[in-house]
C-alpha cells in the first residue's frame, strides 16, 4: 500500500508556470547579452573606423601646414573655429617624435610616448596611429572610451526597457495560459478528490487532452474491474448468509419442536440449551456476515436515495417482531434530503443501532429514532453515563458496553465500518445531548454530494 | 386455517408443518412452485408461507402471479434473504409479512395470527360473542361458568365459522379447513365436532342450515 503523502505536494500548474516564466526571462536575458556583445564589437567598429578616417582627413592637412608654415619652434596648438568640446583630440609628430601640433583641448601627457601605427587602447582611450611622408610625420587620434560606453549603454538600455514591461506581462500570460490549459486536470483532480472510498462509478470529467485520455480511461477500467470484484463478493456474501441461514433455521426450528413435543425433563432442558446455542450462533453469524458486507464496500449508492422509508420499514420490522413498543421514530416530513449511501447498509447500520439501544439502554425508558432532513440519523437511549475511554471503544469489534451484557460486540464496530466506507461522520456521545445521562449515537451520510472523506 | 407452507428445506419444512398443525391449524406442504400452483388452483388457501429461492424458480414471481389474478390470500414470505431491497421487493409483490431465516416459531405463529386477523378485518385478537369472550391469538374461550377447552379440531371448526359470523358456511368448505390432502375425510366427522361444541359452547352456539351448512348462533 502506497503512503499518503505527508508533506504538502508540488503545483503542477505553479511548476509549469514557474518553470516557463523563468526559462523564458532567462533566454531573454541571455539573448540580450548576445546582442550587448555584438553591438558593441559593431559600435567599436564604426568608432574604429570614424576614429581611422578622422585621422586620415587630418594628417595631409597638418602636414601641409607644417611645411608651408617652417617654423621651428615648440609645439603648437591649434586654435579652434568656436566655443566647443572636443571630442576627439589629436597630436601631430614629427620624425624624431617630437609633438609639432595638437588639437586644443588635446593634454600632452597623455601623449607622452610615440606609439607604433594602429589601433591602441591606453588610459581609457582609443587610439589611432597614422604616419605620411615616409614616416617624417605622425598623427596620433585618441577618442575616450567614455563615449562608446554611454553609447552601448543607452543602445542596451532601449532594448532592456520594453523587455522589463514584457516580463511581467509575459509570466501573467504564461500562467493564465498554464491554469487554462490544466483546467481540465484540475476538473478531474477535484472528480477525484471528491470521490468517496466506495465510490466506483466511472470519472466523467469532459475536455481532457489527449495525453490525459488515457489516464482516465484506465482509471475507469480498474474502478470497473473494482466494481465487478466487489459486485462478485456482495454476491458471494449474499449467497453465504443464504447457505449458512438455511440449515441454522431447519436446526433451530427441529430443536424447537423437540422441545415442545418432548415432555419436562433433563431431555427437555438439554433440548433448550441447544436451541439456547444455535440462537447464538445465529446471531453471530449474522453479524458477521454483516460485518463482512460493511467492510467489503458497496456502502454507497450510486444514485442518491431517500433515507426515510427504509428506517420506516426498519422500525416496523422490530414492531413485528414484538420489540417496537419502546422505540420512537421522528422522520421529516417529506422524506429526506437524498443521501448516497446504499440502502441495505444504511438498514443493517440503523438496524444496528436500534438493536445496541434495545440491548444496552434502560429497558423502561423509550429509545428516540430521528432522522433529520439533512439525513442525518440519531439514535437515543437511555442508560448510565458510559465513560469516555470506553466510549472511544465501543467501536472496536466484539467491544461491549459492559461485560455482562446480551449483545454480540459487533454492532457498533458494524456501523462505524458503514459510516467510514460511505464517509458518514460517525458521533457516539454520553451522556446523550440535552440530558444528563443516556447514550447517543449520531451518523451524518454525505446529502447528495460526493464524499470528500472518510471521518469515523 | 387452511395454511400451504411452500419451503423447499426439508427439515424447516417439517418443522413448521408440525409448529402450524400443532397450532391447529391444516398445512399443505410442497416443495416447488409448480406443486404450489397447483395446490392455489384447487384450495383457497386462508394464508401461504413462501420461500424464495425454490428449485423451479423465484417465490417473487409466484406472488406476482397470484396477485396478478387478483387472489388475496395472505402471504408471508419466509426466507434467508435479509436485504431490505429483497423485503422491499417482497413486500411490493404483495406479501402481507416478511421473515427472514432462522424463523423463531413461536414468532412465526404469532404473525400467521396477526396476519390472518389483520385479513379478516379484526386485527384485534380478542372477540365477544354473547356470553362467550374468545381470545384468538391465545385460542381460548372463556364463558359464563369459566374456561372453556376445546379440541384443536373443534376450535379449527369454530375458527371457521367466526370468520364469517351470520353467514352459512357450507359442510365441504368446514372439511376444506379441516383436512390436509393427506388425510381422509370421514362422513360424520363434521357433525360429530358440531355436535361437541355445542355441548361446551351453548345448544344456540351453532345453528344448522339444512342442507347448505352452518353458522354461528349468537352473533
Amino acid at each position: 500500500m502506497i503512503a499518503p503523502e505527508t508533506v504538502r505536494s508540488r503545483s503542477l500548474r505553479r511548476d509549469l508556470a514557474l518553470g516557463l516564466g523563468f526559462g523564458l526571462a532567462v533566454l531573454w536575458l541571455l539573448g540580450m547579452l548576445g546582442a550587448g556583445l555584438v553591438l558593441k564589437r559593431e559600435i567599436d567598429e564604426v568608432f574604429d573606423a570614424s576614429l581611422q578616417e578622422t585621422a586620415e582627413r587630418i594628417l595631409p592637412i597638418a602636414v601641409i601646414e607644417l611645411i608651408n608654415s617652417d617654423i621651428v619652434g615648440p609645439a603648437r596648438r591649434v586654435s579652434p573655429v568656436g566655443p566647443m568640446d572636443e571630442y576627439m583630440k589629436y597630436v601631430v609628430r614629427g620624425g624624431d617624435g617630437a609633438i609639432l601640433l595638437y588639437s586644443h583641448q588635446a593634454r600632452l601627457d597623455s601623449f607622452a610616448v610615440p606609439l607604433a601605427t594602429g589601433f591602441h587602447t591606453i588610459a581609457d582611450h582609443r587610439i589611432f596611429v597614422l604616419t605620411a611622408v615616409s614616416g617624417a610625420y605622425q598623427i596620433e587620434v585618441a577618442e575616450p572610451l567614455d563615449h562608446r560606453r554611454e553609447v552601448l549603454m543607452r543602445t542596451e538600455l532601449a532594448m532592456l526597457v520594453p523587455l522589463a514591461i514584457l516580463i511581467p506581462f509575459s509570466l501573467l500570460g504564461i500562467a493564465w495560459f498554464v491554469g487554462r490549459s490544466l483546467r481540465p486536470v484540475a476538473a478531474l483532480s477535484k472528480e477525484v478528490r471528491g470521490r468517496g472510498a466506495s465510490e466506483l462509478s466511472p470519472l466523467q470529467t469532459r475536455g481532457l487532452q489527449t495525453e490525459l485520455l488515457p489516464i482516465r480511461n484506465a482509471v475507469n477500467q480498474l474502478m470497473a474491474r473494482l466494481k465487478r470484484a466487489m459486485e462478485s463478493e456482495r454476491s458471494f456474501t449474499a449467497n453465504a448468509a443464504h447457505e449458512l441461514r438455511t440449515p441454522v433455521a431447519s436446526t433451530l426450528a427441529q430443536t424447537q419442536r423437540l422441545i415442545a413435543e418432548v415432555p419436562p425433563g433433563p431431555l427437555r432442558l438439554r433440548a433448550q440449551t441447544i436451541e439456547a446455542e444455535l440462537r447464538r450462533l445465529a446471531r453471530l453469524s449474522e453479524k458477521l456476515l454483516q460485518l463482512s458486507r460493511a467492510e467489503g464496500g458497496g456502502v454507497l449508492a450510486e444514485d442518491p436515495q431517500d433515507l426515510a422509508p427504509i428506517l420506516a420499514m426498519v422500525v416496523q420490522d422490530f414492531g413485528r417482531a414484538g420489540q417496537g413498543e419502546r422505540l420512537r421514530l421522528s422522520l421529516p416530513e417529506g422524506g429526506t434530503t437524498p443521501a448516497r449511501m446504499d440502502p441495505d447498509a444504511f438498514a443493517i447500520l440503523a438496524r444496528n443501532l436500534i438493536e445496541n439501544a434495545l440491548t444496552h439502554g434502560d429497558p423502561a425508558q423509550p429509545i428516540d429514532i430521528s432522522l433529520a432532513r439533512d439525513a442525518s440519523l440519531s439514535v437515543t437511549n437511555a442508560c448510565p453515563v458510559i465513560p469516555a475511554d470506553a466510549l472511544s471503544r465501543l467501536t472496536t469489534r466484539f467491544e461491549r458496553a459492559g461485560a455482562r451484557t446480551a449483545g454480540s460486540g459487533l454492532g457498533l464496530a458494524i456501523v462505524a465500518s458503514i459510516a467510514r466506507g460511505a464517509g458518514a461522520r460517525l458521533a457516539l456521545l454520553s451522556p446523550a445531548p440535552g440530558r444528563a445521562d443516556g447514550f447517543a449515537a449520531q451518523v451524518s451520510p454525505v446529502p447528495s454530494q460526493p464524499a470528500n472523506g472518510r471521518r469515523t | 386455517m387452511r395454511i400451504l407452507l411452500i419451503e423447499d428445506d426439508r427439515g424447516l419444512g417439517s418443522a413448521v408443518r408440525d409448529q402450524i398443525s400443532a397450532e391447529g391449524h391444516t398445512p399443505d406442504w410442497v416443495e416447488t412452485l409448480a406443486d404450489a400452483r397447483a395446490c392455489t388452483d384447487t384450495v383457497d388457501y386462508d394464508l401461504i408461507l413462501l420461500d424464495l429461492a425454490l428449485p423451479d424458480g423465484n417465490g417473487i414471481d409466484f406472488l406476482r402471479a397470484l396477485r396478478t389474478r387478483r387472489a388475496t390470500n395472505p402471504v408471508i414470505i419466509m426466507t434467508a434473504r435479509d436485504r431490505i431491497t429483497d423485503r422491499i421487493a417482497g413486500l411490493n409483490a404483495g406479501a402481507d409479512d416478511y421473515l427472514v431465516k432462522p424463523v423463531d416459531l413461536a414468532e412465526l405463529s404469532a404473525r400467521i395470527g396477526a396476519v390472518a386477523r389483520r385479513y379478516k378485518g379484526n386485527p384485534n385478537p380478542l372477540i365477544e360473542l354473547g356470553d362467550l369472550a374468545i381470545d384468538l391469538a391465545a385460542r381460548s374461550i372463556t364463558g359464563a361458568s369459566g374456561a372453556i377447552d376445546l379440541s384443536q379440531r373443534e376450535w379449527v371448526i369454530f375458527e371457521v365459522l367466526l370468520q364469517r359470523p351470520g353467514a352459512i358456511v357450507a359442510k365441504s368448505q368446514i372439511e376444506e379447513r379441516l383436512y390436509s390432502f393427506d388425510a381422509e375425510v370421514e362422513s360424520n366427522t363434521i357433525e360429530v365436532y358440531v355436535s361437541r361444541l355445542r355441548k361446551k359452547l351453548g345448544h344456540d352456539a351453532i345453528e344448522t342450515v339444512r342442507g347448505m351448512g352452518y353458522r354461528l348462533g349468537r352473533a
